[in-house]
């Protein structure tokens, strides 16, 4: 029976009615299901199944609080940032509003750039290495390779005491001869020293300090050192009006790069075009310095305004990834002396690595050049400028000049106080040295992160050995460095002269148009 | 009563830090292994699955000056979303507090209308995956019910972003317009586009130059479909009947004809 029926059933026609039966019952299904809904809304729950620091989950009460990251711009020369490894930890602005005065001190909307003085700072505070160092390695690496390219390094004064530490050496510990040695490894086809230039600098600066004690030039006191390229920028930033104060001597290291490409080159007998000048510094904002348009000086000098005086800055950090990359264990190399004529250093320079250094060594080879003596022992140990101290002053006697007082700032929040004092004219002082970064170039944006954040102790580490260095060594003056006089002899005739001017002075140029100051007093 | 909240983005605040975008990469648990789910393809504006949030720079001018902007972009959580209407699925859903919410993983087909119906291209898929979902901003939905702002607004340095009730943000937005004329260009982008949004933004830069679609209607897109769209049960109850008269008019003038 059963079976009939299905028979019956399978043999029944698909009629236009029962098709049309079954399309309405599909329909009136489909209608259901869609005004009902397959869930109910709200019921699973997407997003939200992470973690934020426990200050983000907290009321805001800024600006006790610090909180997020600092802002760097795409194109930045020298930092680069990786959103995927930052977790907000905020060092970077701690670094950036507290120690550097940089971020919270332009009016907002900003105008067509990012204001960032390139210090690094904010990537020595970045525990998870999320903000470094623009990486120039690889092409440094391809100049090595190549055999056409006389490929030249420079080393600062602040690195030969805290390289070792990427390679398990204490702070503080002197590697100098061991950088060498590391270098002529590495393949550059000569090593020499920044700290050459730096008594270059001093004979400059001092002869220009003299200028202005004795009122032989335009520009007013106080002097200001120049040699720290975050600071420059800085002063170019938020005092413009400051900037007549600068010294106009280059940086050690754009001094170096000048002198590379047309003293050395004509002594030894190359082709400037061929040399490749690459300097070690402890510090990031140098990268932005060599990239200065203005830095190009050798290149005017032969005609050729393409060629750059410094072509790329390798920071402490990327130097050791490279040793490490080569297989090359610092500790375990012997030491080397640098390349002769632009090699020979003095006590004066190596101590431009710590803040009161350069105001120091300054100091010596202005009173040589006024007395035409050897300064006393007081002045060979100046310690009112020595140490950790935000702003240090000191006086000193100087016969035939008089009182001389002097004030270092390190820490651009701390330059502050002083350039205040100076735009408000209540500034005492004759000659101010300011370096960007808390305890000098020894604590420079890209140095080894020992400690992270930094610590004074290390600061203090790197400090102590570079005093120590310089009390161990013969000569501990400028103006007695022989191949600095040679230089002098040979090439640019006396300091301060026409070719010393056109190679290792520079001009600045106010950038109060990129953005609208906070006064201080009126800071939220 | 559920109040309904949202966020003011002023963009001449922002730097570009890029804060936002970590914070709800964090929260969020975006990390490299959900943007593979992109499969490598980006939307317009830098949007893409497992990104909900991005910071676009724009260089412009401005008053003859050369100046570059900042612009965050996510779901600007529209207070009439089509997206929602859309979803046959229900696998969107609009919060009384604010959210535009894609609560619907299980039941999301993968379909797109959502992605096509969206006037501001927010929406992105999971191309990388064998079955592609939505991937979207949910306005940190579980912090506001804990009564915090969502994780991006926390984390904004300069307090570009600032969260609030809908109705204060949109009170601070025209103070600061009244304010500062100078400063600001007279608009608050969300305050009517497609009926408003839950996100409203101020710049001093004209909307149309920042990648804002400044083109959509004022007034909510369901307000243009209702006027058809409400049409439908009336049809669906009159039009059966209709046919059945008729069914049962020809079937008693057959009878007639044939029986008589």
């Amino acid at each position: 029976m059963a079976e009939l029926e299905r028979g019956e059933e399978q043999r029944r026609e698909i009629t236009r009615r029962t098709f049309l039966k079954l399309m309405s019952g599909l329909g009136l299904a489909g209608v259901a299901v869609l005004s009902g809904g397959c869930l109910k809304p709200l019921a699973e729950q997407v997003g939200g199944e992470g973690w934020l620091p426990p200050r983000y989950g907290t009321p805001d009460i800024r600006p006790d609080q610090i909180r997020g990251k600092v802002s760097i711009n795409k194109d930045d020369p020298a930092l680069v940032v990786d959103d995927r490894l930052c977790d907000l930890c905020g060092r970077c602005v701690e670094a950036c509003h507290k120690v550097q005065s940089v971020f919270g001190y332009y009016q907002l909307p900003i105008k067509d750039e990012v204001i960032c003085v390139h210090c690094g700072q904010c990537a020595l505070a970045c525990s998870p290495g999320a903000i470094r160092e623009r990486d120039d390695t690889a092409q440094v690496e391809e100049w090595l390779r190549d055999p056409s390219k006389f490929v030249v390094v420079q080393t600062a004064p602040a690195t030969r005491v805290s390289l070792g530490e990427e390679f398990g050496l204490l702070p503080g510990t002197w590697v100098a001869g061991q950088q060498v040695a590391a270098l002529r490894r590495l393949g550059f086809d000569a090593v020499m020293d920044t700290n050459f230039t730096a008594d270059l600098t001093i004979m400059e600066e001092a002869t220009e300090l003299i200028k202005r004690v004795k009122g032989e030039c335009p520009q007013p006191l106080p002097l200001i050192t120049s040699c720290s390229p975050g600071w420059i920028k800085f002063c170019e930033y938020f005092y413009p009006e400051l900037l007549p104060h600068l010294s106009t001597c280059k940086s050690p290291q754009q001094m170096f790069g000048a002198l590379v490409k047309t003293y050395y080159a004509k002594v030894m007998g190359l082709d400037p075009e061929n040399i490749v000048s690459v300097s070690i510094m402890p510090c990031t904002a140098k990268k932005f310095e060599a990239k200065r348009p203005e830095m190009n000086s050798s290149g005017i000098y032969w005609g050729k305004p393409e060629i750059r005086d410094v072509d790329a800055v390798l920071t402490t950090r990327e130097l050791a990834r490279m040793l490490k990359k080569s297989g090359l264990h610092l500790a375990t190399l012997p030491a080397e002396e640098y390349n002769s004529l632009m090699g020979e250093s003095t006590g004066a320079a190596t101590i431009f690595g710590a803040t009161g250094g350069v105001m120091e060594a300054a100091v010596r080879t202005f009173y040589f050049f006024v007395t035409g003596e050897a300064p006393p022992p007081q002045l060979m140990e100046l310690t009112p400028v020595r140490g950790l101290t935000g702003v240090k002053e000191g006086k000193l006697t100087i016969p035939g000049v008089g009182q001389v007082q002097v004030a270092v700032a390190h820490g651009l929040a701390n330059a502050r106080v002083v350039l205040e004092a100076v735009k408000a004219g209540q500034a005492p002082w004759h000659f101010i040295e300011v370096m960007a970064c808390p305890g000098g170039c020894i604590g420079g944006g890209g140095q080894p992160k020992t400690v992270v954040p930094p610590s004074d102790e290390v600061r203090q580490q790197r400090i102590a050995a570079l005093y120590e260095a310089d009390a161990q060594m013969a000569k501990r003056e400028s103006h007695e460095n022989a191949e600095l006089a040679a230089l002098y002899q040979n090439f640019l005739g006396h300091p301060s002269s026409k070719l010393a001017h056109e190679l290792l002075h520079t001009k600045y140029y106010s950038r109060a148009d990129k953005l609208v100051r906070v006064e201080p007093a009126g800071r939220s | 009563m559920t109040e309904e909240k949202g966020v003011l983005v002023d963009i001449t605040r922002c730097i570009g830090c890029g804060a936002c975008t970590v914070a709800c990469r964090m929260h969020n648990k975006l990390d490299g292994a959900t943007e593979k789910k992109a499969g490598g393809r980006e939307r317009e504006g830098g949007l893409v699955a497992g990104r909900w949030t991005v910071v676009n720079a724009y260089d412009v001018m401005r008053n003859g000056e050369p100046v570059r902007r900042f612009v965050k972009r996510q779901c600007l959580h529209c207070r009439e979303p089509v997206c929602v209407e859309v979803c046959f699925a229900r696998g969107l859903a609009k919060a009384p507090d604010g959210p535009v919410l894609y609560s619907g993983r299980r039941v999301c087909v993968g379909c797109r209308y959502c992605q096509l119906a969206c006037p501001f291209g927010v929406i992105t898929m999971e191309w990388g995956e064998v079955f592609s979902r939505v991937s979207k901003c949910q306005m940190c939905y579980d912090r506001l019910q804990e009564g915090l702002a969502p994780a991006c607004v926390a984390a904004c340095t300069t307090e570009a972003l600032q969260f609030g009730r809908r109705d204060d943000l949109l009170h601070e937005a025209r103070q600061r317009i009244a304010k500062h004329p100078d400063r600001y260009v007279p608009h608050i982008f969300g305050e009517k586009e497609v009926g408003g949004t839950n996100w409203l933004y101020l710049s001093d830069v004209p909307f149309a130059e920042l990648g804002f679609n400044t083109e959509v209607m004022d007034k909510s897109i369901t307000t243009y479909t209702w006027k058809y769209i409400r049409k439908a049960p009336i049809l669906a109850v009159s039009l059966p009947l209709v046919f059945a008269a008729l069914y049962v008019y020809t079937k008693r003038r057959n009878e007639n004809e044939h029986g008589h």
